[in-house]
């Protein structure tokens, strides 16, 4: 039995089961928060999010994210060659890490995104709970991609100080964020609930 | 918002599933036990060990180690006889220095302002709960606690001041500062601290509290 067959809901902020009242919205009598059967147009705001990360995630990765002037050279760092560098000069777990991070998450995010948002329109009922997990996955993990931005602001930070070199930010480090905070935004506001709700509509139909 | 509760008393006692809204009956639970979907395994409740002790003691500490890690110089680095420092206000001027306002904000609020108001509005939230003070905004206070936990970001800084020590390692002797000491505890503490703060068991304690509207 699923809370929807009996207009009952969850609270998305406390979790208290509740009957939704006749409008299909109202306010969480415990936490006061809005309550909606499901997110609020939950396919429609995740495809805008995730198409635009998609579009933010070119300059992200063929802009620089930072250049670095000493000694009158200059050497511009994307997202890949600065694992690339990190391979070379650091220690390869290290390397391992920042591109798992950097460079694995954010495109299986975006794939694995896009994957979840055609099943549902197709109205898919092929392993429910795995995709679900799949969501909760990339829910968690996509936080870490912020790693190389707060690199490059700790250097900035410390070579600016330092004088000895100019470490600026590059155009590549803006458009990386914002693909990073889009691709929260996008699984925030998908509704894993959607994977399983076909069952009803196909059963009233 | 004053209202009583609308539904059935044996409705609270039933969960819809976050994921997947199985509709369920909540198992009796015992501290340090999680009740899972039998549909999903979403986690749907857990009682933390340690009743509320726990977590106030530990977001007390985290509070104290944010305070120092703010507060003092957080990496050094020489070269060649030079010196220089950052803390970790630094990293978001340095981007804001160089023109990167957006850039700088979004730095800002992962590693300082989330971090600063979850440690601060759970030890609110727990305070209020644990000595029976129901201060003004402690429901609204847990309310944004569950949205804001994904943007504070102390775990993945701190794999970035990894990074920047082999990047400069190179160039410059880099040494860390007492506030990276700090910094350090800090990760450790609040990842304990959160792993014992249970949103859907503080909800249950404010329902102990009979719905009283003056706990909003």
């Amino acid at each position: 039995m699923r809370a929807r067959q009996l207009g009952l809901t969850g609270c998305a902020t406390c979790g208290l089961l509740q009957k939704l009242p006749a409008q299909g919205h109202g306010h969480c009598p415990r936490c006061g928060s809005a309550v909606r059967l499901r997110k609020t147009d939950s396919l429609r705001v995740t495809w805008a999010l995730l198409i635009t990360a998609i579009i933010a995630y070119l300059p992200a990765n063929l802009y620089p994210v930072m250049t670095v002037v000493s000694l009158g050279r200059t050497q511009s760092d994307t997202i890949v060659s600065g694992v690339y560098y990190l391979l070379v000069h650091g220690d390869w777990p290290l390397a391992l890490i920042v591109f798992v991070a950097s460079v694995l998450v954010p495109l299986l995010k975006i794939a694995a995104l896009l994957y979840l948002l055609l099943s549902v329109q197709r109205r898919s009922a092929w392993r429910k709970a795995q995709r679900t997990r799949l969501y909760r996955l990339i829910e968690l993990v996509g936080r870490w991609s912020m790693v190389d931005i707060f690199v490059v602001a700790l250097l900035a930070a410390l070579v600016h100080a330092g004088a000895l070199a100019t470490i600026l930010p590059g155009p590549g480090a803006l458009a990386f964020t914002a693909v990073v905070i889009l691709s929260m935004l996008a699984a925030l506001s998908f509704d894993p609930r959607l994977i399983w709700d076909h069952e009803e509509s196909h059963a009233r139909a | 918002m004053s209202s009583a509760p609308t539904f059935d008393v044996t409705d609270r006692e039933r969960i819809a599933c976050h994921e997947c809204d199985a509709l369920q009956q909540l198992p009796v639970l015992l501290p340090g036990q999680t009740a899972r979907c039998g549909v999903c395994h979403a986690k749907l409740l857990r009682i933390p060990p340690g009743g509320l002790d726990r977590p106030l003691a530990l977001f007390s500490a985290a509070l104290i180690l944010l305070l120092l890690a703010n507060s003092f110089p957080f990496m050094l680095l020489d070269i060649q006889g030079r010196q220089a420092f950052t803390t970790i206000f630094g990293a978001s001027q340095a981007l804001y220095e160089a023109d990167m306002g957006g850039l700088a904000v979004a730095v800002f609020i992962t590693s300082i302002l989330a971090p600063t108001l979850l440690i601060t509005s759970s030890l609110y939230v727990l305070l209020s709960i644990r000595f029976n003070l129901y201060l003004p905004g402690t429901r609204l206070a847990l309310s944004w606690i569950s949205h804001l936990q994904p943007w504070g970001m102390l775990d993945v800084f701190m794999l970035g001041v990894l990074v920047a020590f082999v990047k400069l390692g190179n160039m410059a002797s880099m040494h860390m500062g007492v506030s990276l000491f700090a910094y350090i505890g800090l990760i450790g503490v609040s990842a304990a601290a959160s792993s014992s703060f249970e949103p859907g068991y503080l909800w249950r304690r404010l329902d102990r509290h009979r719905w009283k509207s003056d706990a909003r």
